[in-house]
């Protein structure tokens, strides 16, 4: 069975439909890369996979869990999937360290140095553990996201989605980010990931998934997708971002 | 006119006494009003109707009523609640302090949900999220990651609002509490010297806002750094 499986979603935003009966499915050890130009619906697809946005028709399978079901236990559904934003969502009030261990010390139920000891060994990990004191206002950009994938980890997540990672980085600091995600995805992470960022989708994505106007043109293997994409949209898609 | 402000010397254990009064309805109205005004706010807040209907009904009513008025109506009300509920032949004592306690609470409480209202709305949706995506249920994301932004970006204006709330007390006189003005007005009508007492109350009153504002201000300009 499929990680995460995306049967026929459609979502309305009062009468504006946003998605339209998108279906794909994300295997087990795959890396999905989701582009598309901006309003597309891709972010709002992959916020749909952990319930952050509701959704009218279709079904979404996680780990064989129905996110829809009003009986699903969201929280700890949520608990195993672990996401990561495009503005890093660092909880601003907390050090390092308590950003990485809330979660864990709340919703797990960790002891406080269980959870500090994770929490420290995968800020050590995304290459910051001398930061594990300050506060997120302290540290960069790309430095706050590889916090936000730290904490992230921390959840022992089965699965892990990224909502446009770096597009809000200074262009410096996206390697950093892509670097860790890249480490991630050689590990065998199941990921799903929104971004423009087509080297990282070259490097490590086994599929890409192209979106426009709330639907899914084209879903094909990255080199299908690289090759000759079959969809008009897709290649004038490609031909503006690739062509610098 | 000949001022002699020896009443003033010779009254001040009664008038501490008064103030200590003031400090403690001030203190217990500002944390009740702010934890009543924080579940206000997240009533208004919800996406349930009911519950936001009903407390933007209550804020807004308490705002559109002046506070003597509400005083005056608990005080006066409660005790014939208390009877209808108890069945009592007469209407219990509810006595003044407790009643400007209670009726302190609830109209702060409609300003505090207003200030915490705005406080959380200046949270990113992003916060939310985040908080959700860890697993965090609605009062856990609540307790741990929004409420304490809110309250932190709303401090200044919170710590405003007490102040104001310290000098509205003095409306307590009316249903003859013993606060710092009332107890200064005891004694100013006993002795005749009303100019006295109440230029001297006026003074105490300056000096303490003024002081506490100009400390807000400071802690503002602080605040704003950090950010």
């Amino acid at each position: 069975m499929a990680m995460i499986q995306v049967n026929g979603v459609s979502k309305w935003y009062g009468s504006f439909q946003v998605l339209t009966n998108c279906s794909t499915k994300v295997e087990k050890g795959e890396v999905v890369v989701v582009c598309g130009p901006s309003g597309s619906g891709k972010s709002t697809l992959i916020k749909c996979v952990n319930a952050l946005e509701p959704f009218q028709k279709g079904s979404i399978l996680v780990d064989g869990i129905s996110v829809g079901d009003p009986k699903t236990d969201l929280p700890k559904l949520r608990s195993r999937v672990g996401m990561v934003f495009q503005h890093f969502e660092l909880f601003p009030h907390l050090t390092i360290t308590d950003n990485l261990t809330l979660a864990q010390i709340k919703v797990l139920g960790r002891g406080r140095d269980e959870a500090t000891e994770r929490g420290l060994r995968l800020l050590d990990r995304v290459g910051l553990k001398s930061q594990a004191a300050k506060f997120p206002g302290q540290l960069s950009g790309g430095q706050q996201q590889r916090v936000a994938i730290a904490r992230a980890l921390s959840m022992d997540p089965i699965c892990m989605l990224f909502d446009e990672p770096t597009s809000a980085l200074d262009p410096e600091m996206i390697n950093e980010v892509l670097d860790v995600m890249v480490q991630l995805a050689k590990e065998g992470m199941t990921m799903m990931v929104v971004t423009h960022e087509m080297g990282f989708a070259r490097k490590v994505a086994h599929r890409v998934i192209f979106m426009d106007q709330g639907e899914i043109v084209e879903d094909a293997t990255k080199d299908e997708f690289f090759g000759k994409p079959r969809s008009e949209r897709a290649q004038l898609f490609l031909s503006k971002i690739l062509q610098h | 006119m000949n001022l002699d402000f020896s009443v003033v010397a010779n009254s001040l254990p009664y008038l501490w006494k008064g103030m200590q009064y003031t400090l403690q309805l001030t203190a217990t109205s500002a944390v009740g009003g702010l934890f009543f005004g924080t579940l206000l706010a997240l009533a208004r807040l919800s996406s349930i109707r009911l519950l936001s209907n009903s407390a933007s009904a209550y804020v807004n009513l308490m705002r559109s009523i002046p506070l003597v008025l509400v005083i005056f109506w608990f005080f006066f009300l409660v005790p014939l609640i208390l009877q209808g509920i108890t069945g009592a032949e007469r209407p219990p004592q509810v006595g003044a302090e407790r009643t400007a306690i209670i009726t302190f609470i609830m109209f702060e409480a409609a300003y505090f949900c207003e200030i915490m209202r705005a406080g959380i709305q200046s949270i990113p949706r992003g916060q939310v999220y985040s908080a959700y995506a860890l697993g965090l249920t609605y009062g856990q994301a609540m307790r741990l990651v929004i409420l304490p932004q809110a309250f932190r970006n709303m401090l200044p204006v919170l710590l405003t609002q007490t102040i104001i709330l310290f000098q509205d007390t003095s409306l307590v006189y009316v249903i003859s509490a013993t606060d710092f003005v009332g107890a200064a007005s005891k004694i100013a009508q006993r002795d005749s010297r009303l100019v006295e007492m109440y230029l001297f109350v006026a003074a105490v009153y300056f000096v303490l806002c003024y002081g506490l504002s100009y400390m807000v201000k400071m802690l503002q300009r602080k605040i704003a750094v950090i950010r």
